[in-house]
């Protein structure tokens, strides 16, 4: 089912969460919300689920193009998984995943039989067959998640919401249970908005991703394109470690004027794709002095300061690299930058 | 979990240490509380069985059964008199036991629907004024209960501000509800007395009784409600289950033990509340509740009696502290098995 939001606002109290926000979700994609805390994601997701209401005078929500505006969260059928995961505590696995096939009314409701199948159909599929009988409390967050992404399933949602679903996970819980999900959702191939923080999670997992900010969105396109392309400095800033320098340059190419510069605009540059060599041969170099080495597992974070300007620059450098290079602090070397981006000035953050 | 769990002070000492003291301090302070509650609980209590039971086991039992004579003695009639007395006397005391538990009967699930939902709207709901609603809800611990059922006189009261209208109320004696059969109309109840006003009737003394005792129910809930949170409930909607479906499976499942836990306090309270009902009582016998009746008894120097009817109070307080520890052994689980569940990886 596809999803379109049209000229959305939601005010809280005179806080702005959502400001004319337009977007469209095609049917079985996997759409990643992604921003800081507070930029309007969960928000947005909760109005499209139906749990918070528009502000008056937004346009419609369409599901398949149908105005689901005034409907009822219960009437939409949305699968919404919450970062607390809420499953009901004193019921068992079973019951939980179960409840949404007893809430019905009961001309619809399926036979016990069928309640049963169904359910173990759903936790073969979240991989929890043995834990039916177990309490919510004597699951794993992992597992809890499952069980609450089988809880939603059940209902046969045309929409699946997952607001920060392993927002309370460790970090190799949630690696794993990213790649589950993404397995999961070209196996059922649901329509799905995934709220995240994590901009490693979305590009991951998403088909496309909005980057959204103060109640916007920045940006709405696949990974490559968010990553390669970012549209503004925000989106560039947001979705990793960078280098700042003032001045504006033609894409692509190294020199890069040093501050304060006459030209204005802002260029960015990642850390990996700041190159760092002993010699100075093309001339293009900027020369700077190593202040700080430190280690990051597979890569090797270094911070340099420029000699001209003391400005702080950091790069990262394969092990091999590294070693080869055989870079020590106070070290004299010379920086070139690929794949720099360039932005005007005018863009406040 | 999101929720912070229910902790029960008087079980959640497991696992911290206790911080180091010396031995005396420790050893003074039990002391002090053993003394304390000494003095001012088991003393008392004591007391009150051992006066009730001062006369021997049959004078206790006669307060509640006038010992009948021999069949064909002859009496004086003296002895008679002291029969009928002795008859009239416990007939009072029964009355008074009846009422209170009619009292109860229609106070404490008045006071469950009105502690539910006074919890639902301040915990599950942000709005203007909710601060406000719950100071509201506390108001009865800060008043007087005496201030209490002068309230109720003033206002229904002859003179009160609603004196015309409640004066004139009539309304049925629902103990006086009796079987009539299908001969006159096709509902066989009737009544077959009625009361006419509101002071001075035992539904005043209601009235006082609930505003005394309903902030017990909401108070139990809305700390565990507010901890909770309301995402279960959305989950449940999301799921397509009814408002009443999701509140009778989801949201009373969650508070049971804490509701459990404010229906007990609300229901001692109803039991034992002398203030606000001796105000509205008007103090005729037939308006007496146990309270009441343990008064007229001291009053009228039948100071036996007078312990016998408070030690059932005292019975019925007990078996309620037995309950209340029961419940909060309970919950105290509950929250114990939250708190596993939270460092499991």
């Amino acid at each position: 089912m596809s999803i379109e939001v049209i000229g959305v606002s939601k005010t809280f109290n005179r806080f702005k969460a959502l400001s004319n926000v337009n977007f469209k979700v095609e049917t079985g994609e996997l759409v990643s919300l992604l921003g800081p805390s507070g930029c309007g994601k969960t928000t947005l997701l909760r109005v499209i689920a139906g749990m918070e209401a528009a502000d008056p005078g937004s346009g419609p929500i369409l599901f398949d193009g149908h105005d689901v505006t005034g409907q009822e969260v219960g009437k939409r059928r949305i699968g919404f998984v919450f970062q607390s995961y809420a499953l009901f505590k004193h019921m068992s696995v079973f019951e939980n995943v179960a409840f949404g096939l007893r809430a019905r009314p009961w001309r619809q409701r399926p036979r016990e039989a069928e309640i049963r199948a169904k359910v173990g159909e759903l936790l073969q599929l979240v991989q929890l067959q043995n834990f039916a009988q177990r309490y919510p409390s004597q699951l794993s967050g992992g597992q809890r998640q499952r069980v609450a992404l089988a809880r939603a399933l059940a209902v046969e949602p045309s929409v699946l919401l997952l607001d920060e679903p392993f927002g309370a996970l460790d970090a190799t819980v949630r690696r794993e249970l990213r790649r589950w999900l993404r397995k999961l959702h070209s196996k059922i191939h649901v329509t799905t908005i995934l709220v995240t923080h994590d901009q490693e999670e979305a590009l991951e997992v998403s088909d496309r991703v909005a980057v959204m900010n103060e109640g916007r969105i920045e940006q709405f396109a696949s990974p490559e394109t968010i990553y390669d392309n970012p549209a503004n400095p925000f989106v560039f800033k947001f979705l990793g470690s960078y280098n700042l320098f003032h001045g504006r340059k033609p894409n692509g190419s190294t020199a890069v004027a040093a501050s304060p510069s006459s030209a204005n605009g802002v260029t960015f540059v990642r850390p990996h794709d700041v190159e760092i060599r002993r010699e100075n041969s093309d001339g293009s170099g900027i020369a700077a002095k190593i202040s700080h080495i430190a280690f990051a597992g597979s890569s090797v974070n270094v911070e340099l300061a420029r000699i001209d300007d003391q400005a702080v620059v950091d790069a990262a450098l394969s092990m091999h690299a590294y070693k080869d290079l055989g870079l020590k602090p106070d070290d004299k070397v010379f920086i070139r930058l690929r794949n720099t981006r360039s932005f005007d000035d005018d863009y406040v953050i | 979990m999101a929720g912070a769990p229910h902790q029960n002070p008087t079980v959640g000492g497991t696992g911290k240490p206790a911080p180091p003291t010396h031995p005396l301090v420790r050893r003074v302070t039990i002391a002090v509380t053993i003394l304390f509650l000494s003095v001012f609980i088991v003393v008392p209590v004591v007391n009150v069985f051992s006066q009730a039971l001062s006369k021997g086991f049959d004078a206790y039992a006669g307060v509640f059964y006038a010992a009948s004579p021999p069949e064909g003695a002859k009496l004086s009639p003296a002895e008679r008199r002291k029969l009928s007395s002795d008859r009239s006397q416990a007939e009072k005391t029964w009355s008074s036991i009846r009422l209170t538990m009619g009292i109860a009967a229609v106070v404490v699930p008045l006071n469950i629907v009105f502690g539910l939902a006074a919890a639902w709207s301040v915990t599950k709901f942000r709005f203007k004024g909710r601060s406000l609603l719950i100071t509201l809800i506390d108001l009865p611990f800060s008043v007087s209960p005496v201030i209490a059922g002068l309230i109720f006189v003033l206002l229904l009261g002859r003179s009160g501000v609603f004196g015309p209208w409640a004066s004139n109320l009539t309304w049925p004696d629902p103990f006086s509800l009796h079987w009539r059969g299908f001969a006159q109309e096709w509902w066989p109840f009737a009544f077959t007395q009625s009361f006419t006003g509101i002071i001075f009737t035992p539904l005043a003394i209601a009235l006082a009784t609930i505003f005394v005792t309903f902030p017990f129910v909401a108070r139990s809930l809305i700390p565990l409600m507010d901890s909770q949170g309301s995402d279960e409930e959305v989950a449940a909607l999301s799921l397509g289950a009814s408002g009443w479906r999701t509140f009778r499976t989801v949201t009373l499942p969650n508070v049971k033990w804490a509701l459990l836990y404010g229906v007990i306090l609300c229901t001692a309270r109803v039991f034992g509340e002398f203030g606000a009902v001796s105000v509205v009582s008007g103090h005729t016998d037939a308006n007496d509740t146990m309270p009441l009746r343990i008064e007229k008894l001291w009053n009228e120097y039948n100071n036996q009696a007078a312990f016998t009817v408070a030690s059932l109070l005292a019975l019925l307080a007990v078996v309620t502290l037995v309950v209340q520890v029961l419940v909060e052994r309970k919950t105290g689980k509950a929250a114990m098995t939250e708190v596993e569940g939270v460092d499991m990886p």
